[in-house]
């Protein structure tokens, strides 16, 4: 039944929205996490990629996680000359992560996942109509 | 004579099996709201100036031992190749506000379709008598 391959599109579009809160959620928790000795690099900031792909059992186009890259930008420096992992200049490095940045994806990833919800949603009204033909 | 040939309901069905389609290519925008370089996918309105109900197609029976089985709808519905209202710099042209009102039509126009299905049973039903 088509309707039942809509909702199995949407529900990969929720796996894929939940896959992408969890790494901008490990971004935030790790925002603060620097090197463990001096001169290392301290936590890169992930990026979760998006991908199409043809389900041939559904033969649909669902959506998947992709490969989880990471985000080649400068680390960001602080001067505590008393941090264990800091340089010989006294510099820290911080993660390149700015929480505002992964907030606001935060919020885009939960607006898309209620987006697949809605969907999933108007697909089962829809299920729902056509039992109704049964009652009439 | 099958209901499914009486033109109203084939006309109901063929629309019905239009929203389901759709359906299924809204849900796929959605899913891939956030997908670089996805493009969306719409279909067109069906076409029901052809007045004349698409006959069912059937297999042809060599032998007499064939089973006449109903045949496979493969009604194959236009695509929409209207242009998208704006593509995001990363090549995604999905706008989620978009595909929501018209995820809403389809249910509105596919609840229609089904209701009106169920009226014209209900019409045969009062010509064939209340089973008295």
């Amino acid at each position: 039944m088509d309707f039942l391959k809509s909702m199995a599109v949407a529900a990969s579009g929720l796996r894929a929205q939940a896959g992408r809160m969890r790494v901008i959620s490990e971004n935030i928790a790790n925002a603060d996490s620097t090197a463990q000795a001096a001169g290392s690099d301290p936590f890169r900031r992930k990026i979760a990629t998006f991908r199409t792909q043809l389900d041939r059992e559904l033969d649909a186009n669902v959506v998947a996680l992709g490969p989880v890259r990471t985000d080649p930008s400068e680390f960001v420096l602080k001067h505590e000359p008393g941090h264990p992992a800091a340089d010989a200049n006294g510099n820290v490095k911080y993660p390149n992560i700015n929480p505002l940045i992964e907030m606001t994806d935060l919020r885009e990833a939960q607006r898309s996942y209620e987006a697949n919800i809605n969907v999933i949603g108007a697909t089962r009204r829809m299920i729902q109509r056509t039992l109704d033909i049964l009652k009439a | 004579m099958p209901i499914s040939d009486i033109p109203i309901f084939s006309m109901l069905r063929t629309r019905m099996q239009w929203h389901q389609e759709r359906q299924q290519l809204l849900s796929e925008n959605v899913a891939n709201a956030n997908t670089p370089k996805f493009v969306p996918r719409d279909l067109a309105q069906p076409d029901f100036s052809h007045a004349q109900p698409v006959a069912a197609m059937s297999l042809a029976r060599t032998s007499s031992s064939h089973l006449g089985g109903i045949a496979a709808d493969a009604t194959q519905f236009d695509l929409d190749r209207r242009g998208q209202f704006e593509v995001r710099p990363t090549g995604n042209g999905v706008s989620l506000e978009d595909e929501m009102l018209k995820v809403a039509a389809n249910q509105m126009d596919y609840q229609a379709a089904t209701a009106l299905y169920a009226r014209g049973l209900a019409l045969i039903k009062t010509a064939l008598g209340k089973g008295g």
